[in-house]
């Protein structure tokens, strides 16, 4: 019998801590539209920035925000049961950063059937999966990931003398915003075939395997001198990992995302560039669309947010 | 005394049971999306993969075992189904394939750990990465997508009102209850855990039982795959990180002890609720995803303190 109270006093305790984080968003959402922004993960400075460019769109806008996201990037079928519970929350409108191009689509789907308009933000939805699926998505809100990759590409030919061993770090296979990212890359170096491209390899977009992968390949390839990583947390493991083989500044790295430690970083010359995305803008812009659709307007199907390179 | 001990060892699913529906309770209290039959099915939808791992788990942790490969097993299952589907078998074949990997990656397992007389974490922490590498490997690192409709409907299809997924679930926790209750093969797999010694002694293949264990847990792994493959549209290599540590939790809120001889499937049915509700209302009331993990962890810390508790009482 006992064993009966303490486990109720332990529910109570779990009950009363939910309570205390419920009622302040319980409170505050009364009769105003609601947005659910999920993104990949909260532990990416990247979508850190755009949350809060989000969250600062919502206010000013009078809009509750609701900001959910798995713990891990990859984790696809977390983001996907996220999304679902966020269409039974009934939220206005759902904005969407895809932890996979094609595994979002059936979540698309479910909010379509429950008449909630998707924005997708950050990564592209697979197009074909989409239209074979018969879903569809009010916009696409993001940078040009080729014209990045095609940034970074054109900046190490100028910087290297059109000449270099390069390495180069990939996000997730088969992520679109790599794959686009890359193929930018490549199609600027091409007209160069003195721009050799010793390894390329996949570190996930994470920064441990961007150390790793990067040991990996200078223990392999010990004369490369330009590396260009598809992430600025890539980029960053990257850094350590040549500065760990007393190679600083000998290898020219450039990174995409341009977070603030990266930015530190080629201010010290440890990185000599990274391609800025605006993720604060990205969000701002994700939530202005919100609630621009919310009254009545219909976007275009994709909004460019501006790309540029930061030396 | 045994039939007090008969009434703790039922009793236990309830009191696990009434920690859900007194968490149903309150998250209801706080929102009015929660109960409504579109999200109840919808938490259930979430719970299908979690739970059906979580069974194979729940019989390893009663033999006083432990398998950490089982989320990687789920991934390799996964894309060597896809590919088959993309080859285009015939849909129970590639299910059986999928299923199939799982068995087989789950009894070399059983092997490792019975032949090869490895502890059960070392075996399966090995099995853990080489699965893990093999789905890499077969798929170039990509993940596998786009299917048919009849393979989608396995995950997103409803009999009557209730999900296809939701009621395999159903099915396989009937027939692991069926199992552990009432077969000879069930009360083996609480001997072996209870005390191996003794066990032995007394007769029980302890081997053969070993082997057959960790087999099903793989070949859940498996059948949690094909509910995974289906639900995304796609299978990927990087599937199911962390899956195994979800299942443990499961098994382990259900009042599974890791210490062996102790466990219910239908407790570990109620914990794998337990999650997936607590993962929903926290969704819906909008909490903080960084909170959610401190809950959950709670959640499981609250669950077996108060089990050692309880024991401590009984004796």
């Amino acid at each position: 019998m006992n064993s009966f109270f303490s486990r109720f006093f332990v529910v109570a305790l779990a009950i009363g801590l939910i309570a205390g984080c419920g009622r302040r968003v319980a409170d505050s959402g009364a009769g105003r539209p609601v947005v659910g922004l999920v993104v990949k993960t909260l532990n990416n400075p990247f979508f850190i920035d755009m949350e809060r460019g989000a969250e600062e769109a919502a206010r000013s806008r009078g809009i509750v925000l609701l900001v959910q996201a798995a713990e891990r990037e990859v984790d696809v079928e977390r983001q996907m049961q996220i999304a679902e519970n966020l269409i039974q929350r009934k939220v206005s409108v759902l904005i969407i950063a895809p932890s996979g191009s094609r595994e979002i689509v059936p979540v698309i789907l479910k909010a379509n059937r429950a008449g909630i308009p998707v924005i997708i933000v950050d990564t592209r939805v697979d197009a074909a999966e989409l239209e074979s699926a018969g879903g569809r998505i009010a916009t696409f809100i993001g940078s040009d990931n080729y014209e990045g990759g095609r940034l970074a590409g054109q900046f190490l030919v100028e910087r290297m003398g059109s000449r270099a061993r390069l390495a180069v770090l990939e996000g997730i296979p088969g992520h679109e915003t790599s794959d686009a990212r890359l193929r930018g890359f490549r199609e600027a170096l091409a007209p160069y075939p003195e721009m050799m491209v010793v390894a390329s390899q996949p570190a996930n977009w994470e920064r441990d395997q961007g150390y790793n992968v990067c040991q990996n390949i200078l223990q392999a390839h010990p004369d490369v001198n330009a590396l260009f990583a598809a992430s600025d947390l890539m980029a960053l493991g990257a850094t350590e990992a040549i500065a760990a083989a007393g190679l600083t500044r000998k290898i020219t790295v450039v990174g995409f995302d341009a977070i603030d430690e990266a930015r530190q970083a080629v201010r010290r010359g440890a990185m000599a560039g990274t391609v800025a995305q605006n993720p604060v803008r990205m969000g701002a812009v994700g939530v202005e669309w919100a609630t621009r659709i919310l009254g009545g307007e219909t976007p275009p199907p994709t909004v460019a947010v501006p790309i540029e390179l930061v030396k | 005394m045994n039939l007090r001990r008969a009434i703790i060892s039922y009793a236990r699913p309830f009191g696990t049971l009434a920690v859900l529906v007194a968490l149903g309770g309150i998250i209801s209290v706080l929102t009015p999306y929660f109960l409504t039959v579109p999200n109840l099915l919808n938490v259930a939808q979430q719970t299908v993969i979690n739970a059906v791992i979580a069974v194979g788990m729940t019989l390893v942790i009663i033999s006083a075992g432990i398998d950490l490969s089982v989320g990687s097993i789920l991934a390799f299952a996964g894309v060597v189904l896809a590919q088959a589907l993309h080859a285009g078998w015939p849909l129970p074949l590639a299910i059986l394939a999928g299923v199939g990997v799982g068995t087989a990656c789950g009894l070399v397992n059983g092997l490792l750990i019975t032949m090869g007389r490895l502890p059960p974490f070392i075996a399966t922490l090995g099995m853990m990465s080489v699965a893990r590498g093999a789905a890499l490997l077969a798929t170039g690192g990509r993940p596998v997508s786009g299917f048919g409709e009849s393979f989608r409907w396995l995950a997103n299809g409803r009999l009557a009102t209730v999900p296809a997924a939701v009621v395999l679930m159903l099915l396989v926790y009937a027939a692991a209850y069926f199992v552990l209750r009432r077969t000879k093969f069930g009360r083996y797999v609480y001997a072996v855990g209870g005390n191996e010694e003794a066990a032995l002694l007394s007769g029980v293949p302890v081997g053969i039982c070993k082997i057959a264990i960790y087999g099903s847990c793989g070949g859940l792994a498996g059948l949690a795959a094909v509910v995974l493959t289906s639900r995304l549209n796609s299978a990927q290599p990087i599937a199911g990180l962390s899956y195994e540590l979800d299942a443990i939790a499961a098994a382990v809120i259900g009042g599974a002890s890791l210490m062996g001889g102790e466990g219910s499937v239908l407790g570990t049915l109620v914990g794998a609720l337990i999650m997936g509700v607590l993962r929903n209302g926290l969704n819906l009331l909008g909490v903080s995803s960084f909170v959610q993990q401190v809950f959950i962890g709670v959640v499981i810390i609250a669950a077996v303190l108060l089990d050692m508790l309880f024991k401590q009482r009984k004796r």
